[in-house]
């Protein structure tokens, strides 16, 4: 009788503890759930900072901003994407933000988005056009809001877009263009993201000569629906087409998942580096070094990888950082460390590799955080001085699953070490966007840049992603510009 | 056969010690960490290049969180050169054996950090 209590004390513990602590049963994806209010609750109060540092509400109803800059008075723009994740399409916008929070358009774009990034350089406004339906463009924008392309026809009409931009210290415009696949196969995930149904013939294009491996992967034929029988496709090939030992693929520029460059007033893009998969967030440091984030692997189409944390990378030029074969200093085909549960190792897709292997990069993120935008402190009233400030969006459920909600907070970054620290997260008892901790903090955070003092950290919130059946679904009037100073020291 | 109510009501302790515990201990929410020993320096750097990316800081993330697992040093050493679960296993080539120490001397750091 005795041992019976007993062990039912430890089966009901067992049910009790692994559940709720562990989480086993919660090995989840995280997004909001329930119903969304149209107007999004904002209390800054429910994010938590380092002693000493404050935070704001600057602006709020916006719609899926992305990228927030000054102009030579200190006055405050931001970009709101237009297109979103979940198929959203609108009019991407450039807006001024007054001091009172109000905002008012200065330009706007054809449904072509997102508009993923902006700077003010020289007088103009630079704007990445992510290119979702005819390409990815650079434009370059008067105060009068007359909007000049300077370049187009960026191949990014894929899974990721054309990013940034940044200005380099010479003078130059650099941007990034995302990959077209998760891990250069062209399969089920990017029929049902869309765009494949649209663009059959697209593929990722490498920006220099490779030489396959000629491996394949088998899928049904999704573009026949009805039809029988299945497709076998090779990398940085039409979805269907088979490839072939040591079969030769041409590179060229513009490509999928590279740092380009081209002058203030547009030309042809010149290549900085490659082997990127989704290049995001761009910044030179204090010391004029270029620096880019990168959204690693995801557990999704014909060729799942697993367990690949995103990347930040002090960017060498004309070097190959590894995608689609490496994750950092690592080859995904070696071992079983990249194998996704149940799956097999990714098999390697390239039978050479550039002569220079990926070098080490400067510092390595939580699996599926989505690290985004970021920027360098030069301001010693700021504090940390040289330490990169990156803002994590935070995981969807498509990217893979996780056992607690990554991201959805600002990173602080020892680019010479790799040590990173948290610098603004929610409040509570565990770590998530603001809508499913139900506060008012952090939603997703996309972009963080310092205003032009560098007194001020800037934090671009996206606002709320609701995720049903059909995928992911963009709260209008949802997203918040957030700015983080210093209190003044009392002497 | 006997029970051993003991070991289970052990078992069923380090159950709850294992899995539960307020794993959010990061600067703005613990204050800044001191860490005071040059190995626990080395091992927190280490650990942002082999362990943060699915214990993120300690916490959980695409791994279960470290911070507050009063596991003993030689247990996590033994899942480090094991790999037990979806954790890869990590060679000699990759984290030495005082690569690994320091490693386990900042998350004794981390882990008494309140």
């Amino acid at each position: 009788m005795r041992w019976n209590r007993a062990k039912i004390w430890v089966l009901i513990s067992l049910v009790i503890a692994f559940p709720a602590c562990y989480q086993v049963s919660g090995y989840r994806t995280v997004g909001p759930i329930g119903p969304v209010s149209p107007i999004r609750f904002v209390n800054p109060g429910d994010i938590v900072l380092p002693e000493g540092y404050l935070i704001e509400a600057v602006a709020r109803g916006l719609t899926c901003p992305t990228g927030v800059a000054f102009d030579d008075s200190g006055e405050i723009y931001i970009t709101e994407a237009g297109y979103s994740i979940g198929e959203m399409s609108a009019a991407p916008r450039l807006l001024h933000v007054s001091g009172t929070g109000e905002v008012t358009e200065v330009a706007s774009g054809a449904e072509n988005g997102p508009w993923t990034g902006v700077i003010f350089h020289n007088g103009f406004f630079y704007v990445a056009e992510g290119g979702q339906l005819g390409g990815g463009r650079i434009l370059r924008i008067d105060r009068n809001g007359v909007v000049t392309p300077l370049i187009d026809e960026l191949p990014s009409r894929g899974d990721y877009h054309t990013n940034g931009p940044v200005a380099g210290p010479d003078g130059y415009i650099y941007f990034t263009i995302g990959t077209y696949t998760n891990s250069g196969i062209v399969g089920e995930d990017n029929y049902k993201s869309g765009w494949l149904g649209k663009f059959p013939e697209l593929h990722d294009i490498p920006c220099q000569d490779v030489v396959l491996a000629g491996e394949n992967y088998t899928t049904e034929n999704f573009l026949a629906p009805g039809a029988r029988g299945e497709v076998e496709t090779g990398a940085f090939s039409p979805f269907g087409v088979r490839t072939t030992k040591r079969q030769a693929v041409d590179g060229r520029i513009p490509c999928s998942g590279s740092v380009l460059r081209i002058g203030p007033d547009g030309g042809k893009a010149e290549l900085v580096a490659w082997g990127f998969r989704n290049p995001f967030g761009m910044a030179f440091s204090p010391h004029g070094q270029l620096f880019v984030t990168e959204n690693q692997f995801e557990m999704r189409g014909s060729r799942p990888v697993f367990g690949a944390g995103d990347l930040l990378w002090e960017i060498e030029p004309g070097r190959w950082y590894g995608w689609p074969d490496f994750h950092g200093t690592n080859p995904v085909d070696v071992g079983e460390r990249y194998r996704p549960p149940g799956k097999g190792t990714p098999r390697s897709l390239l039978a050479e590799y550039p002569s220079r292997l990926p070098p080490r990069p400067a510092a390595i993120f939580a699996v599926h955080s989505s690290t985004a935008g970021f920027d360098f402190s030069r301001n010693p009233d700021f504090g940390h001085v040289g330490q990169a400030f990156v803002a994590a969006f935070g995981n969807t459920p498509t990217a893979g699953k996780v056992l607690a909600p990554v991201g959805y907070k600002i990173f602080r970054v020892n680019v010479q070490t790799g040590v990173t620290h948290d610098f603004a997260v929610n409040r509570g008892k565990t770590n998530g966007p603001a809508s499913w901790l139900s506060t008012g903090g952090l939603e997703r955070p996309l972009a963080a840049r310092f205003d032009p003092s560098g007194a001020a950290l800037y934090v671009v919130d996206f606002g709320v992603l609701k995720y049903g059946r059909l995928g992911a679904v963009p709260q209008h009037g949802s997203g918040v510009l957030w700015r983080i100073t210093r209190k003044p020291v009392l002497q | 056969m006997k029970p051993n109510l003991t070991l289970l009501t052990l078992a069923c302790i380090l159950v709850f010690q294992f899995g539960c515990g307020a794993a959010r201990k990061s600067e703005p929410i613990s204050g800044s960490l001191k860490i005071e020993s040059q190995e626990a320096s080395l091992g927190e750097e280490l650990f942002m290049r082999h362990c943060n990316q699915c214990h993120p800081g300690g916490e959980a993330g695409l791994a279960p969180s470290l911070n507050d697992k009063p596991a003993p040093g030689f247990a996590i050493k033994f899942q480090v050169r094991n790999g037990i679960g979806a954790m890869p296993v990590f060679s000699e080539n990759q984290v030495s054996g005082g690569e690994l120490d320091a490693i386990v001397s900042y998350l004794v750091f981390l882990r008494d950090h309140k």
